[in-house]
């Protein structure tokens, strides 16, 4: 239960996903400047990991930028646009867990 | 004066046709800006104006699937990125995590898909499905309990297979490509 988000990755116990990383360590590919970018638990400062619109712009939903378009913090520090993160966690799939490390979302106050 | 106005009613209809921008297709459209492919790997449009579905055709540089370019249909909903994209193999294949009717045993095209993943997340895990087949994981259960008791039989029914032909009574498709 103490796990940290970076050792579960993709969430869930998967031996694929232990087998992925097992193989990234063991091979140099050049080519594969995407694989060098394989991250999923870094939250990329600027922009929202659901829309990946900026932050300093509104989410999708949002015509105009100063629009009510406020972000919401996690106690995970995860932040996103609160509509976009409002949106997946109304889906089943989300089962109320942060979009970035699947632990249960608890909302920043 | 009426020739304008037909031109602006024109105009609107030719606005309406086009398909509607949505969110689904601008969260995909920065997924394929930032999408840098492999030369393995390559990625097509059967229908230009769809931007929606695609196909994604591998072909494994190394590993017991090698010589085979195994190929994908993407089908993204309008509700991505909440939603996995629905991923399809097109071709009959031997392998232990892709049943014969081109399902995919992919976590994160299925429970752990999260929002913050992307097309090129699913590429990578389709990648490593050619480069690492987990028979822990199957969803072909023959082809994994196939692979775990005799690796050397499994590994020549995949090159038998991948040369197009029958399997147990089961007909496989030829995945060879032609440079
Ligand atoms: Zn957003
Ligand atoms: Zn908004
Ligand atoms: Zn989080």
């Amino acid at each position: 239960m103490a796990q940290t988000p970076n050792q579960r990755p993709f969430g869930s116990a998967s031996s694929l996903v232990s087998l992925c990383n097992i193989f990234i360590m063991k091979v140099k590919i050049k080519d594969w400047k995407a694989v060098a970018g394989w991250r999923w638990d870094v939250p990329d400062d600027d922009v929202c990991g659901i829309c990946r619109a900026p932050f300093d712009a509104c989410c999708p939903s949002c015509k105009i930028p100063g629009d009510d378009c406020p972000l919401i913090w996690g106690e995970c520090t995860h932040v996103f646009h609160m509509h976009c993160l409002l949106k997946w966690l109304g889906t089943e799939s989300s089962q109320q867990q942060c979009p970035m490390d699947r632990r249960p979302w608890v909302t920043a106050s | 004066m009426l020739k304008i106005w037909s031109m602006k009613k024109d105009q609107a209809a030719a606005e309406k046709k086009k398909p509607k921008v949505t969110a689904a297709h601008i969260r995909l459209q920065k997924d394929m800006g930032e999408l840098q492919l492999d030369r393995n790997t390559t990625m097509s449009f059967p229908d230009p104006k769809d931007r929606l579905n695609f196909v994604v055709a591998y072909r494994p540089p190394t590993g017991i699937y090698r010589g085979g370019e195994f190929k994908f249909t993407f089908a993204v909903s309008q509700n991505y990125p909440h939603e996995a994209p629905k991923v399809l193999c097109t071709q009959k294949i031997y392998h232990p995590n892709i049943d014969t009717e081109g399902h995919v045993c992919l976590n994160i095209l299925r429970e752990d898909w999260k929002p913050v993943l992307n097309i090129k997340s699913i590429i990578f895990g389709l990648q490593m499905l050619f480069l690492a087949p987990n028979p822990e994981d199957p969803l072909n259960k023959e082809a994994a309990e196939h692979m775990f008791n005799n690796r050397g039989d499994f590994e020549m029914a995949v090159s038998r297979t991948m040369n197009g032909g029958f399997l147990h009574n089961i007909h496989y498709d030829n995945v060879h490509y032609r440079d």
